[in-house]
């Protein structure tokens, strides 16, 4: 894979979504929600991997990443945002067919992506 | 025999013979017919017509629950809640997605731009996890398990009739989620 399919550095994420909610107040008591994808035996590691990076704007190289800690852990986190963001995120990923649920973060941010970003401008796909 | 998805200058390209578009397009209309809600007649309109739906429950259809889960691991109430915004919504994307994929099984040529893949891999992602559920594939060893089932010839019953389905789609969206990976690869 070219690296010119990777959509920049992750931090910079937040600030190019375009939506007023998410640009320059994301302090921690406004990303307290965590969307987590769960693994099954029937989505195909590659599909799974295609979502994270279409829908997401995630690059191969992270995608496959929590695509494999969904296959090998059975969960991964893989996206943070308020509540809202990440229920539309729940909803995006019903509509592929991944199993998808949101939860309160439960502070320390151990598991998943180091800042999964609540998404590029391509979230409204789907 | 079908051809695998293929990414080159047309786009994603694929090959089916008559006999496997039959197959496909019962598959993806059985989903739609499991997906289109029942009593749309009691419907309050005004709801309708913004999405809402009140008197919907969880499915007790085990297929039709993972193809429309609970948003919440452990809260029935709020999963309910956020159910009666959204769930609606979510039943006309798939069937939005699965219909596509069927009507394009009535082109003589399967050349699909980005959003007619992405609704195939929608629509046979959706065929699958509903075949899984009738396959009872419950993790990896049952997916495996069904996975040997490859020879035509041995189908002798529903399930193992049912077991070469799963696989043959398996085999197709496998093909096409690597074109469709190969032509975001090309298209920056």
């Amino acid at each position: 894979m070219t690296l010119s399919v990777a959509l920049g550095p992750d931090t910079q994420e937040s600030t190019q979504t375009g939506t007023a909610v998410s640009t320059g107040t994301l302090t921690a008591p406004d990303i307290p929600w965590n969307l987590v994808i769960w693994n099954d035996p029937v989505n195909l590691m590659s599909y799974v991997s295609y979502v994270f990076q279409s829908y997401f704007g995630y690059s191969e190289t992270k995608a496959n990443k929590l695509m494999m800690e969904v296959h090998k852990k059975g969960r991964s986190i893989v996206a943070h945002g308020s509540k809202e963001q990440v229920e539309q995120h729940a909803v995006a990923m019903h509509g592929y067919g991944l199993w998808a649920t949101v939860e309160k973060a439960t502070g320390g941010n151990s598991g998943g992506g180091k800042s999964g970003g609540p998404g590029k401008g391509k979230g409204k796909r789907g | 025999m079908a051809k695998a998805f293929k990414y080159g200058l047309k786009g994603i390209t694929g090959f089916l013979e008559p006999a496997e578009r039959e197959l496909l397009r019962s598959l993806f209309d059985d989903v739609v017919s499991m997906l289109e809600p029942g009593d749309s007649g009691s419907q309050d309109p005004l709801a309708a017509m913004i999405g809402l739906d009140m008197d919907v429950r969880e499915p007790s259809d085990r297929a039709l629950r993972r193809l429309l889960p609970n948003v919440m691991k452990d809260d029935g109430a709020a999963s309910l809640e956020f159910r009666q915004l959204t769930e609606r919504s979510l039943r006309e994307t798939k069937i939005g997605a699965l219909r596509a994929a069927a009507l394009d099984l009535d082109k003589d040529e399967l050349v699909l731009a980005d959003a007619d893949a992405r609704h195939w891999s929608m629509a046979l992602n959706d065929v699958r996890l509903v075949l899984a559920e009738r396959l009872d594939i419950q993790d990896e060893a049952d997916a495996d398990h069904v996975h040997q089932m490859q020879d035509w010839s041995q189908a002798e019953d529903v399930e193992s009739y049912l077991a070469l389905v799963y696989n043959f789609t398996t085999w197709l969206q496998e093909s096409l989620v690597q074109a469709m990976l190969q032509a975001m690869e090309s298209q920056p």
